[in-house]
């Protein structure tokens, strides 16, 4: 048997269109010559290799038939079962990985910690002094008593009762810097300032006699605490 | 238009316009894996294989690493089980005594469906993606009508007869020629050893 009436054999015999007696005739050229077993098993092994793989690497390349319109509610109807109601699933987009919600979780809290710091520096930062005293103060001598035009730099809060004026002697509240209240009745100026440390200190100094000179005296005290 | 990357990020968490692009781009390839010669589904048969192969991307998708892992995915699930829908109905047709040899029907199942069922379900992606470049090259160095040949004979079965008929050839040299093909082409898959040997051993 020559070499192609071989091969057209062995493919007759692989594509399953050969006779009983043509597959008899094939097992006898094999078994007459190894190499023709060879051949053929060569033949076998590609020929089942591309029969099931090459329609698989064909497929690959299909661009259609589309997907028919009336089994596309059946698909939607699997993917709800699979996934749940809409509701109900996990916004993974939204948080794609842990690692990116902790670093996310971190970035917040660091940018939030910041602010806290910036909004507490600031606030320390304020050099803005309240000066205290009642609305009708004694007047002493022909001056006018003090009043905010006085001293600009400073908040002049008039009081006309004693309770809330003790209440806001006491009180220097975190982020308030001085305090500046004149204590007629022991012709005093207290003075009470928070220190760079965040301590308190509290002092007096007699006060001046004129109205003139305590607008002066008070001038000088909230520049001077401006300035610490 | 969705990248690949964010199609698959969303198919993960199940949006719905995700899948149906996702079935829509998909579609063709499930089709074509399910009307695989060896099951030689009808098309309403390999429809629904095809559909079938679809919804089981979805358990599939968080193992994915991208979504162009998707398509051979498919692929592989659609000819499998194309593969075993053809084996259930012969199995049917057997107990209904539908044949008239049981031995012979039994022989060729195993020969012609084991090999095909075990390549589907063990080829990974990326070697159905480079089996497929290397076929496009083998079948690129025959001579195309050899190539038209190959294919009407593998892919689309064409019995040796027609295939005499349709390239006017002597029904002698549909073998011959067939033969030299084969032997070309496998020439070709063996410069790729690694896989060559894989899928053999798969076959076995």
């Amino acid at each position: 048997m020559d070499a192609d009436s071989f091969a057209d054999l062995a493919l007759r015999v692989l594509a399953r269109e050969a006779t009983d007696e043509e597959r008899r005739a094939l097992d006898a050229a094999i078994a007459a010559d190894p190499a023709r077993g060879e051949e053929f098993r060569q033949l076998e092994e590609t020929h089942a290799l591309l029969l099931a793989a090459a329609p698989m690497a064909i497929a690959a390349e299909a661009q259609e038939p589309a997907l028919p319109a009336y089994r596309l509610n059946e698909l939607r109807t699997a993917v709800r079962q699979h996934f749940g109601p809409v509701a109900a699933r996990v916004p993974i987009a939204a948080s794609p990985s842990r690692l990116a919600a902790s670093l996310r979780w971190l970035w917040t809290g660091g940018v939030t910690t910041v602010l806290a710091v910036v909004v507490i520096l600031i606030s320390f930062s304020d050099r803005s002094v309240e000066v205290g005293l009642y609305r009708t103060s004694p007047v002493r001598g022909s001056d006018a008593p003090l009043s905010p035009t006085d001293v600009p730099a400073a908040r002049v809060i008039a009081f006309d009762q004693d309770a809330p004026f003790d209440q806001w002697k006491k009180d220097l509240s975190w982020n308030e810097h001085a305090k500046v209240w004149i204590d007629n009745e022991n012709d005093l100026l207290h003075i009470i300032r928070r220190d760079k440390d965040g301590s308190l200190t509290e002092q007096t100094e007699p006060l001046a006699r004129t109205n003139r000179e305590q607008r002066e005296q008070i001038s000088r005290v909230v520049e001077s605490l401006q300035k610490r | 238009m969705w990248t690949d990357s964010e199609l698959l990020t969303a198919l993960r968490r199940g949006d719905d316009e995700a899948w149906e692009e996702t079935f829509r781009r998909l579609y063709p390839a499930a089709f074509a894996a399910a009307r695989h010669p060896l099951a030689a589904l009808t098309p309403t048969e390999a429809e629904d294989i095809a559909i079938e192969a679809l919804t089981l991307l979805m358990p599939k998708v968080k193992e994915v690493g991208g979504f162009d892992e998707l398509r051979p995915l498919v692929i592989t699930i659609a000819s499998r089980k194309a593969i075993s829908e053809k084996r259930r109905q012969l199995a049917d047709k057997r107990g209904g005594g539908d044949v008239t040899s049981l031995d012979a029907l039994q022989d060729d199942e195993n020969i012609r469906f084991e090999p095909a069922d075990q390549l589907a379900g063990r080829l990974s992606a990326s070697d159905l993606r480079e089996l497929s470049r290397l076929l496009d090259a083998a079948l690129a160095e025959l001579e195309p009508r050899q190539a038209e040949l190959l294919r009407d004979f593998l892919i689309h079965r064409v019995a040796y007869k027609e295939l005499a008929e349709k390239y006017r050839m002597p029904i002698g040299s549909v073998g011959v020629s067939l033969s030299r093909s084969l032997g070309k082409v496998r020439a070709h898959l063996q410069t790729t050893p690694t896989l060559w040997k894989e899928m053999i051993a798969y076959l076995r």
